[in-house]
């Protein structure tokens, strides 16, 4: 098989950055999967008497100007982050993936879909996915759209570059010879062997559209209030930066332990997945 | 090369049909009237009606778009609601924030990232090559408006060396502009920065492997000439390509960048407007960004054809 030997599985969990991202990333999943258990305050409560806290052993990262826990806070913010950013990676998986797959096998479809494709990579992805969320609507699945929307190119990019270098290879022209159908050679030959580089690329997609999802709640565009989201917590904080900066603080530390989980676990799936990727660049 | 030129240069026009047909219809994926969105809930049925003649939401679809384009080519992008300006002129006056905004932060992630290539190119493997790749992935894992935030925090309100947003004209005061710029400059470009520096480490520690960077050491040439003069000059040409890449993603994030050291450049414009519903903004911010951002890469495109040749003739 190309790209996936038959070690890949043990390089993986041999390679150090898989591990250290899997830990860290294993853990933010954890918190948030677990956060109504772990959170030690309702994060929804206002409670005018605990207004800005800092840091203490009842609220152990402070509170917020209406008294919310910010601890219980992020916790669940890191839930909603996850969801959407998983939303976002299989979304665009689907439909980039089959997108790239079409064009890169589909000799007619290629020029149209690419050209579909560039227009769309034309404009700024974050900037995009901010005008399509406002556009919608501010909400969970909206904001999951209008990502998918700003990053599908990339995927497919990556899908078709994956399935034009499989359609060369001799095995591809053995199964034609014998007669399979075009769809039958995409589906249960080409495919299978071009996922290495989409499963790599979409680790990437998830921990940007981490990132891009906080900018969106970060400018009011994502999930509205009271749903606790990294971005809007950030936000929150924001004109309070000399007093409580610890609102602001938290939030950001979550978004980059998560990401850099993710980025991590990119690196270390590039490697043992397809060595020749190593140089490349997502 | 010339031929070169006219093929990339058509090839650019499709997308630019379609990123203008795109930036139009964004209107249309507004779920309900966009007139009673953008109007609020206290408009009377005068007012909505008056704002749909002004949109020319009362039209068909096709004349809609017949509009937007003899509009276009007239170099009118339309009015903006909020402003009672033209969106063009609207965005003409705070383009230079923007853009100088998006070109220093370049220039710091292009220098800054490719010293840290070369430093973890040449140390590949050991302890400043580790940090340096560590710095890097930290980098581009940080959230930019935040990292902002944290800035500000850091050097404007506990250190108080620097301003905590705002922007003075250059012409004004280059000291008091240089100032308001250092911060969100060095925001924007951290995560670029990161990039560059996998990139420059790749690229070196391909071209460290070639028999000319050999041949240099055995003709006893100093270390340094060999890494400056024979190895980093093959090594930018992959780097300075992607540079029409970052440019896009940095002027995507001038957006958020320039809102919270706010700056009055383009950026805050379509935040702005993305928030209040105002249409015809949004859409000639996206028009002109995308076209930009076109424009910038057919630029690069054609300089590394024109430095390398076998582009021209390969394909």
């Amino acid at each position: 098989m190309a790209g996936k030997a038959p070690g890949a599985l043990s390089r993986l969990i041999a390679h150090p950055s898989f591990r250290w991202g899997a830990l860290l990333f294993g853990i933010i999943v954890l918190c948030a999967v677990f956060a109504w258990w772990l959170a030690p305050h309702d994060p929804f409560r206002n409670n005018f008497r605990t207004r800005f806290r800092a840091p203490d052993e009842t609220f152990w990262l402070g509170t917020d100007r209406f008294g919310r826990d910010i601890l219980s806070r992020t916790l669940h913010g890191a839930k909603v982050s996850l969801r959407i950013g998983l939303g976002v990676a299989a979304l665009t998986a689907l439909v980039g993936g089959t997108i790239g797959a079409l064009a890169g096998f589909v000799k007619r479809l290629d020029g149209p879909l690419m050209r579909f494709m560039d227009a769309l990579m034309a404009f700024p992805a974050v900037l995009l996915a901010i005008a399509l969320a406002a556009a919608l609507g501010p909400s969970e699945v909206n904001a999951i759209l209008a990502l998918s929307i700003a990053y599908a190119p990339r995927t497919a990019r990556v899908m078709r570059a994956g399935v034009m270098v499989v359609r060369e290879f001799p095995f591809v022209e053995g199964a034609r010879a014998i007669g399979a159908s075009p769809a039958r050679v995409l589906l249960r030959h080409i495919l299978p062997n071009a996922m290495a580089p989409l499963v790599v690329q979409q680790t990437y997609v998830f921990a940007l559209a981490i990132l891009a999802e906080a900018v969106l709640s970060f400018l009011g565009v994502g999930p509205p209030p009271p749903t606790p989201t990294l971005g809007g917590i950030i936000a929150d904080g924001r004109d309070y930066i000399q007093e409580a900066p610890w609102i602001s603080l938290v939030p950001g530390v979550a978004i980059a332990m998560t990401v850099l989980g993710l980025n991590l676990m990119g690196d270390g799936l590039r490697d043992a997945l397809d060595p020749r990727l190593r140089t490349a660049i997502r | 090369m010339l031929r070169y030129a006219l093929r990339r240069i058509l090839a650019a026009l499709p997308v630019l049909l379609l990123v203008s047909l795109m930036s139009f219809a964004i209107v249309w994926i507004v779920p309900g009237d966009v007139a009673a969105e953008m109007a609020g809930p206290t408009a009377t049925a005068e007012e909505l009606a008056r704002l749909r003649e002004r949109l020319g939401l009362n039209r068909p679809w096709h004349e809609q778009l017949v509009g937007w384009y003899w509009a276009l080519a007239q170099g009118d992008l339309g009015e903006s609601i909020l402003l009672r300006q033209g969106v063009g002129a609207a965005i003409l006056e705070r383009l230079p924030v923007t853009l100088s905004l998006t070109f220093l932060a370049l220039g710091i992630a292009l220098v800054a990232g490719t010293a840290l290539g070369v430093v973890a190119a040449v140390r590949a493997g050991k302890g400043a090559d580790r940090a340096a790749m560590g710095a890097a992935l930290v980098g581009f894992s940080v959230p930019d408006f935040w990292l902002g935030l944290v800035f500000v925090y850091v050097f404007a309100v506990q250190l108080a060396w620097l301003p905590t947003g705002g922007y003075v004209p250059f012409g004004q005061d280059p000291i008091g502009w240089a100032r308001g710029m250092v911060l969100p400059a060095a925001t924007l470009a951290l995560a670029q920065i990161g990039l560059f520096a996998r990139m420059t480490r790749a690229a070196m520690l391909e071209v460290l492997r070639q028999d000319y960077v050999r041949t240099a050491r055995a003709k006893g040439m100093p270390g340094w000439v060999v890494i400056g003069k024979h190895a980093l000059r093959n090594a930018l040409i992959p780097v300075v390509t992607v540079a029409g890449i970052a440019c896009g993603v940095l002027l995507g994030g001038t957006v958020v960048i320039e809102s919270v050291f706010s700056l009055p450049g383009v950026g805050r414009l379509i935040v702005g407007a993305i928030q209040r519903r105002d249409y015809p903004v949004i859409q000639g911010g996206l028009l002109l960004t995308a076209t930009i951002f076109v424009c910038v890469n057919l630029a690069v495109d054609l300089l590394y054809a024109w430095l390398d040749p076998r582009i021209r003739h390969g394909r």
